[in-house]
């Protein structure tokens, strides 16, 4: 599903290079949970960036879905990524001003869903996590762990094939973090690509395979 | 999706009260004082555009060379229509008009002193198809014995409008018989003061008309079908009063609906007019929405980093750019759709004062359907001007950037907000410069010398009985100490109804042509009116019965002439010829703000219509009126006493640029108050921008007077710059708008000064507030959570 061939991304400071990434080459297949762990500065978040792209590399191959992503024009490219990868970050990034419901139906709304298929979408994903409680409630009104499942919910709402989580569990307590890591356990099974960044190396473990970075290498 | 859009718009709104409020009066103000505006210069633009063919109308234009150079009026001799329909045959339909005024309506045992009316010919309302309520228009001026009313003017002298073929006695000769009535006419129509059309024949009847040339005191109105060359008629009209005259004037056309707007002429040629003042205030209009926007656009983009993380969210989970702009949009759309309500009450609450303010019945057209789509169209236009720049600024943050809070304002040297600011400022203190320069100019030209006294002087028209019984009036107001002085003239002191350049002298030079003011009076015009008598004696007919043939001429009329002792010496007006018995100084009759032309007053054989009574200092001027009221109820009992005084009537002539002043100066002050309003909230937010470096610097030691001293001085900076660009616009204005008053003055630096240290005041005390608060935080709380 993802291939990553000598990705380079570097900063110019004062005339030399500082690099981010240095050399990764990285697979990753269909149905895979992979987590990326290494200390502050590592480069994991970048990577995970780059997986997503949110940011681009300076040099090397990306190919996703088989198709050489870094050649394709950015309009291509956006619209492949959206309907295939769902986003979790730390901060959860609920948009304060809506209500749960209508956290869920944003990325719906921007796909260009109608209104019927929004609604049995979100009615869906309120039953499976158990939040129809409180769809009308706003970010402001919810717990942390809470929070953290209407983010998760919000990125699956597209059903896409790759869930990116940058530490999901990082703002949370050990209880709440763990229910979070069932809900990966479970969606992976359900047969959703995961790939996470966390610092918990007890996290780690829910993923089939551990990639540890070091000064932006892959070790 | 634009549900979704507003919902989102009205949370967002709902969520920042304050800005949003800040907002929302701002851009209401903005948008009334625009709407106010435009409502005006609609009412300018449409002036005499309302009759069904005015594209086809044309009025009658004379020119004639002076020493002046050439100089242009729209009165014509009364011969002249019939010449220019006979012998252009382009010009198939033709009316004159003349004024009528002062008439006597006498309805059973009602009697009423009736105001504005015209005489015209038959084919006037076919012309100019003014909206009929009742009777034919077609025929209702072709026989002497009709009258048409306006429906105002009917429903005030009989109480209804369904009041064809009704009789009136007009003064106490003839009878006519109501045979339409019109709607009210218009504001914005030239024939708006007349309140009654006499048939041109009534006129004739009555002894009114004459086929003298050299009187040229009416208007002509001609139709041209819309395929004739108009240059063609203005070949063959040219020369049409020279043909049958002696006269030296050459006749043109000019479309009717060009004559209001387009009014100035500079030796012949139109250069400007009222148009001018349009454009002066479409530009305040736009200026005034601008800065409105301008708040809007400092106070969204100011909120970018409240915004950027919903940016960026809504980014990564799908949403394009273009759909980012749409939601910022809809956004300042909501925003300007509640302002515009807001505004289009204030603007229905102000409209009654406005209108008294500029002299012009305007009213919001409810009914009219393209006047709400041009409002929605003026809120759609302003939610753009004011909501592109902010749209196209936040949505386009890079979403990895703003959530991983990496997302640092730039301390850029150009900073569009600041720019924008510069840009309020310098309308604010260019309107603050014309203000302070106009009403100088007022002030100076109200303290200008008149040359004649205007305090405790009243003037009469000779109306009805008062023409017979004149020597019976002026002796009883002298004999029972009413009166300190009494004298008849032609005009009231204070106006000019007369005036040629035929005049002339010995050793005239043959060639000058040049323009005088043409006064008369019977008896002690210099003591009733207080004229500065600088050589010679006032007008003495006991004593000297001859004075009927004499002359007072003023100073200017004095140097024209080039006698080097003028009295004593004769000038020729026509055939009559005048002895000069005395010098005044000059004296203003027409505009103060013009320079005073020469002016000669005739003796007791000339036209008299006007009686100057300078009231007994003794008594009160009450008491002196009522008995007054007396003596003319005595000898003219038919007529109400209508009485004028001086004082008031001088006053008069300042209206249009006290209206001119009020309303710059209104404007100027919403616009400082709107500009201060965005001042405030930016001073809020690059308080809230450098919360962390203020609660660096206080840690450092900073005191708080020299944390509020650096915050304004950013403030004052831009001040200062905004000043720098406006000074040299304002002069240029000012230099422009003066240069149109012969009598003016110099625009001084003191008003500089007074603006710059007036624009830094506003700002400090505005942004103190603000800068004072940052100041007085507490740095802990400020640089905990960083």
């Amino acid at each position: 599903m993802i291939k990553l061939e000598h990705i380079f991304k570097w900063y110019n400071v004062g005339g030399a290079r500082s690099f981010v990434l240095k050399d990764i080459n990285v697979e990753i297949a269909e149905g895979d949970f992979v987590s990326i762990m290494g200390p502050s500065g590592s480069g994991k978040s970048t990577l995970l960036n780059v997986i997503g792209m949110l940011d681009e590399p300076d040099e090397g191959n990306y190919f996703f879905l088989d198709e050489n992503i870094l050649k394709m024009k950015s309009k291509k490219r956006s619209q492949l990524f959206q309907s295939h990868i769902g986003y979790v970050f730390q901060a959860y990034h609920l948009i304060d001003e809506l209500t749960v419901y209508e956290n869920i139906e944003t990325p719906l709304i921007y796909k260009k869903f109608s209104s019927s298929e929004r609604k049995s979408i979100v009615s869906d994903l309120l039953d499976r996590f158990n939040i129809v409680g409180k769809k009308d409630l706003f970010p402001s009104q919810l717990s942390g762990g809470q929070q953290q499942v209407v983010g998760i919910a919000r990125a699956l709402a597209g059903s896409p094939k790759l869930l990116l989580a940058d530490e999901p569990t990082g703002n949370l307590n050990s209880k709440q973090g763990e229910e979070i890591m069932e809900l990966f356990k479970q969606l992976n099974q359900d047969g959703v690509t995961i790939i996470q960044v966390t610092h918990s190396g007890k996290n780690a473990e829910y993923g089939h395979r551990i990639l540890n970075m070091l000064d932006g290498q892959v070790k | 999706m634009i549900k979704n859009y507003f919902k989102i718009a009205y949370r967002s709104l709902k969520k920042n009260k304050g800005y949003a409020s800040i907002n929302i009066i701002g851009l209401a103000i903005g948008m009334a004082a625009a709407i106010l505006i435009l409502l005006w210069v609609n009412s300018q633009l449409s002036f005499d555009k309302i009759y069904p063919k005015a594209d086809q109308l044309y009025g009658v234009g004379s020119v004639e060379p002076s020493d002046e150079g050439l100089s242009v009026w729209f009165s014509t001799p009364k011969p002249l229509a019939k010449v220019v329909k006979n012998e252009i045959p382009e010009i198939n339909v033709v009316s004159r008009r003349s004024a009528a005024k002062g008439f006597l309506f006498t309805i059973g045992d009602k009697k009423i002193v009736a105001g504005f009316g015209s005489f015209v010919d038959s084919t006037f309302l076919n012309m100019f198809e003014l909206p009929v309520l009742a009777g034919n228009a077609k025929t209702s001026l072709q026989a002497p014995s009709n009258i048409v009313l306006t429906k105002g003017l009917a429903i005030s002298l009989f109480g209804s409008t369904d009041v064809i073929g009704k009789t009136i006695k007009i003064d106490s000769s003839e009878s006519v018989t109501v045979s339409a009535v019109l709607m009210d006419i218009p504001s914005n129509s030239r024939f708006a003061e007349s309140e009654y059309f006499l048939p041109w024949t009534l006129m004739e009847k009555m002894g009114y008309s004459d086929e003298n040339w050299s009187n040229s005191s009416v208007q002509l109105y001609v139709e041209l079908d819309p395929q004739v060359n108009l240059e063609v008629v203005q070949q063959k009209i040219k020369g049409i009063t020279k043909k049958h005259s002696e006269l030296r004037t050459e006749n043109f056309l000019k479309q009717i609906n060009r004559q209001y707007l387009y009014d100035d002429y500079k030796n012949g040629v139109a250069v400007g007019g009222k148009i001018e003042m349009v454009r002066v205030f479409i530009i305040i209009a736009v200026f005034i929405l601008l800065i409105a926007c301008i708040n809007f656009m400092n106070l969204s983009t100011a909120q970018s980093e409240k915004r950027a993380k919903e940016v960026g969210i809504r980014k990564v989970i799908g949403a394009h750019k273009s759909t980012l702009i749409w939601l910022f949009l809809s956004e300042s759309m909501l925003l300007a759709f509640v302002s515009g309500i807001i505004a289009i009450m204030m603007v229905a609450l102000l409209l009654p004062s406005y209108s008294n303010l500029i002299g012009r019945d305007l009213s919001i057209p409810i009914g009219d359907v393209q006047f709400w789509l041009s409002f929605i169209g003026f809120i759609l236009l302003t939610g753009l001007l004011a909501g592109s720049y902010p749209a196209f600024f936040l949505s386009s943050f890079q979403p990895i950037k703003v959530l991983k809070g990496k997302y640092v304002q730039t301390q850029q040297k150009f900073n569009p907000r600041k720019a924008l600011v510069v840009t309020q400022f310098v309308v604010a203190v260019v309107l603050i410069i014309s203000t302070l320069v106009i009403r100088q100019q007022l002030e100076y030209v109200q303290d200008r010398d008149p040359g004649y006294h205007k305090e405790n002087i009243i003037y009469v028209a000779e109306s009805g009985d008062i023409k017979n019984n004149i020597e019976l009036i002026k002796q009883a107001l002298m004999d029972s100490g009413i009166a300190a002085s009494v004298s008849r003239t032609m005009s009231p002191i204070t106006e000019r109804w007369s005036g040629w350049n035929g005049f002339s002298w010995d050793g005239k030079d043959p060639n000058s042509i040049v323009e005088f003011n043409r006064q008369s009076a019977d008896d002690n015009i210099v003591e009733t009116v207080g004229l500065k008598l600088i050589q010679g004696r006032d007008f003495d007919l006991k004593k000297f019965p001859t004075d009927s043939m004499s002359a007072i001429i003023n100073e200017t009329a004095a140097r024209t002439m080039g006698y080097k002792d003028p009295v004593g010496n004769y000038f020729n007006d026509g055939e009559d010829r005048f002895l000069i018995i005395g010098i005044v100084e000059d004296f203003i009759q027409e505009s103060p703000f013009r320079s005073v032309l020469p002016t000669v007053i005739e003796g007791a054989s000339r036209w008299m219509n006007t009686i100057h009574i300078r009231f007994n200092p003794a008594l009160s001027t009450k008491e002196a009126l009522s008995r007054s009221e007396e003596i003319f109820k005595r000898f003219n009992p038919n007529y109400p006493f209508d009485y004028h005084f001086i004082d008031e009537e001088y006053a008069k002539k300042f209206d249009e640029t006290e209206r001119t002043g009020t309303l710059v100066t209104v404007f100027a002050g919403l616009t400082i108050f709107i500009s201060c309003l965005g001042l405030f909230s930016l001073a809020a937010y690059m308080a809230e921008n450098r919360t962390k470096e203020i609660g660096v610097r206080k840690v450092l030691g900073a005191s708080v007077l020299s944390v509020t001293k650096m915050l304004s001085k950013e403030f004052v900076i831009l001040i200062c710059i905004s000043c720098l660009i406006a000074f040299p616009v304002a002069y240029w204005a000012m230099y422009k708008y003066l240069s149109g008053y012969a009598y003016r003055i110099n625009i001084s630096m003191d008003i500089f000064v007074l603006t710059a240290v007036l624009a830094i005041a506003i700002t400090l005390a505005t942004v103190s507030f603000q800068s004072i608060k940052a100041a007085l935080a507490n740095p802990v709380k400020s640089l905990r959570d960083e």
